[in-house]
């Protein structure tokens, strides 16, 4: 029997929707198969990582906390990939976020008032929507890959953290390691529910994500994005400037991707140290397209990959599996989707035995 | 500067370069057919897990080179089956296996870390290379004139061989190609698993003749450099080497700066760690002032084929 591939007049909605679903659960399946022909507990593994988070209300709070990032990240690359910028630097630009917010917490050292959390917000989406302007510019200007650069720019940040707080950061009372002084209390990022981690980023991640919906959906800015993307040739014909498009899409997601940075810093981390570079921006990338480019879609997906992690971090204890299985997992999740693209665009139509005969 | 040193860092500067330079070759090759994989540094790391272990296992660094390339054509075969045979969005599948390659090798290095294996030795016996300026010529591994002998063999082909411009039709124009009867797919497919098994010797490289023992992500990037290399050499073989070395000699400096070399190391390490991705940025910039960069792309360059039916 021989298969055939017929392109659909218009891509298919259900499949859209459902492909993405059936990635996860077939990264489930296929994955214990193939941690178990490794050598691994297979099934053991896909339990801890992506049930055990969801059965343990001790793991829920953890939950939140990784999600917050992924989801406002990943909603910026989802704006920015929807208008095909490609903007991969998302790490470097939650980094540079991070050092700004760092750099008012730092200045402000010993103060209080409730403006230092609003200014180092304020910091950090400059600081990441600045650093994504580099790539902006010299794509607009020069038509430089943005991919390369942007990429290019996240190993330079990471050696400015490693800089920074080794030299003129560096806590004078922390007995040598290289990190700042953990910040005043005005500069740390309240829980809003107490007993629990769960800070202010969790409620504004949801909101970003809402907020983000509703402009791409309802503005002409969400349009410009979509038709930039979809179809350059009508775009320009339509009089929307693409150097315009590529400018707000970097410095949309450079900006979210700095907020996130801040929110870390003065959330979980409180100081910045080394670690802080947490790939939290590649694993953005693939929130965004497991959320099919759409900020409601993003959420669920930032979910779903919050839970590889703690799930990941379970299973480490548990049954002594290694943190980098996370990343296989989600790179299968990944794959599995883009594989199952062809479906949206495609259907598969069997093909008479007769007929391949004849042909 | 005494001769000796000079020839020191030509040395090193040639070893620090043959990564780079190997994987730059093959991803040349996929982009000259018309496919854009930026999964480089995923098979890198891939390759550079299955050349340690092997090497670990059976102490035979030609066995390892070799697993390290078969390890790197079966990598790039899940980009390849994914975007040729299913037409997937192929930046997004790139980037999916650099994110695999790194949890993959990551995964199978479990438990090697602190393990010590031996480089790589010279090629010629040390009796040939023991004048300096003989050691600058005859005083390196395998891999050093590999990479050399593919920047030819590549040139050759692409230019001279029949099979070398059906792959650059492919990648000029895969509808013209497919209508006089050619496989376009087909030609796609060997083109990325050629650039899978450069990409897998290029990791091998890392523990063979870099730094003997296996770290997570120890390509560091490198990957991505390779990627960048190919745009500043305008898609032109012989335009890597000047490419591969410039970045060698950034790196070495970097090294020489670590080690406290002198007026170097003035300036902060993290900067000089920092600085061959800002090269690359600075060489992306000037190449495309030149202009004549974007213009040499091969036409069909990150574009599915699927012929229509």
């Amino acid at each position: 029997m021989q298969f055939r591939l017929e392109k659909r007049l218009e891509p298919s909605r259900l499949m859209l929707y459902a492909t993405p679903i059936a990635a996860v659960l077939l990264t489930m399946v296929i994955g214990a198969v193939i941690f178990s022909l490794i050598g691994y507990d297979g099934i053991g593994a896909v339990r801890e990582i992506f049930f055990t988070p969801l059965t343990n209300a001790f793991k829920w709070q953890d939950l939140g906390v990784k999600a917050a990032p992924l989801i406002i990240i990943g909603v910026g690359l989802s704006i920015a990939y929807r208008a095909n910028v490609w903007n991969i630097g998302a790490e470097g630009q939650y980094v540079m976020g991070g050092l700004a917010a760092t750099w008012v917490a730092l200045s402000t050292y010993g103060m209080s008032g409730w403006w230092i959390l609003p200014l180092m917000m304020l910091a950090g989406v400059i600081g990441g929507a600045a650093y994504a302007a580099i790539p902006a510019l010299l794509k607009t200007r020069l038509g430089v890959n943005e991919i390369l650069t942007s990429l290019m720019l996240t190993y330079a940040s990471v050696q400015l953290v490693y800089y920074l707080v080794r030299a003129p950061w560096k806590d004078p009372m922390g007995m040598g390691f290289p990190q700042t002084r953990i910040f005043s209390e005005a500069a740390r990022l309240p829980t809003i529910i107490p007993g629990t981690i769960v800070h202010m980023g969790v409620p504004i991640a949801v909101a970003v994500a809402l907020i983000a919906w509703f402009v791409m959906s309802r503005s002409v800015f969400g349009y410009q994005m979509k038709v930039v993307g979809a179809a350059p040739h009508a775009a320009r014909y339509g009089g929307f400037s693409e150097n315009k498009t590529i400018w707000l899409a970097m410095l949309v997601s450079g900006g979210l991707a700095g907020m996130a940075g801040m929110l870390e810093v003065a959330g979980p981390f409180q100081r910045m140290v080394p670690g802080f570079p947490t790939n939290y921006g590649f694993t953005a990338i693939i929130v965004a397209f497991l959320g099919r480019l759409n900020p409601l879609g993003v959420i669920f997906a930032g979910i779903v990959m919050a839970i590889t992690f703690v799930g990941g971090e379970v299973a480490q204890t548990s049954i002594g599996l290694s943190s980098s299985a996370t990343g296989v997992f989600q790179a299968m999740m990944l794959f599995f989707l883009l594989a199952g693209d062809i479906l949206v665009r495609y259907r598969i139509k069997r093909v008479a035995p007769a007929a391949e005969a004849r042909a | 500067m005494t001769p000796e040193l000079i020839i020191a860092i030509i040395v090193t500067v040639v070893g620090a370069s043959t990564p780079i330079l190997i994987a730059a070759t093959g991803e040349l090759v996929v982009e000259k057919a018309g496919v854009l994989n930026l999964g480089v540094e995923g098979m890198m790391l891939v390759g550079a897990i299955a050349a340690f272990i092997t090497l670990f296992l059976t102490g035979n660094h030609y066995l390892a080179i070799a697993l390290a390339a078969a390890a790197g054509v079966a990598t790039s075969l899940i980009f390849g089956f994914l975007t040729l045979s299913l037409s997937a969005n192929q930046t997004a599948t790139g980037l999916a296996l650099t994110i695999f390659g790194t949890g993959f090798s990551a995964l199978a290095g479990q438990g090697y870390s602190a393990r010590p294996v031996t480089l790589l030795g010279p090629l010629f016996p040390a009796e040939i290379a023991t004048h300096p300026v003989w050691r600058v010529l005859f005083g390196y591994s395998a891999l050093v004139y590999f990479s050399l002998a593919m920047v030819i063999a590549v040139w050759w082909f692409l230019k001279k061989t029949r099979a070398g411009l059906i792959l650059r039709a492919v990648g000029e124009n895969d509808l013209s190609a497919h209508s006089i009867g050619y496989s376009v797919v087909g030609v796609r497919y060997a083109a990325v698993a050629f650039g899978g098994a450069m990409a897998g010797i290029a990791g091998a490289c890392f523990p063979l003749l870099l730094t003997p023992q296996w770290a997570e992500r120890m390509t560091a990037g490198r990957g991505w450099i390779a990627v960048a290399l190919v745009v500043f050499a305008s898609w032109k073989p012989f335009r890597l080497l000047a490419g591969a070395y410039l970045f060698g000699l950034v790196m070495t400096m970097e090294l020489y700066a670590k080690a406290g070399g002198g007026p170097l190391s003035v300036i902060p390490s993290e900067l000089w760690a920092a600085l061959p991705y800002l090269v690359t940025i600075a060489v992306l910039v000037l190449i495309s002032i030149r202009r004549d960069a974007s213009s040499n792309a091969p036409a069909c360059l990150g574009r599915p084929f699927l012929p229509s039916n």
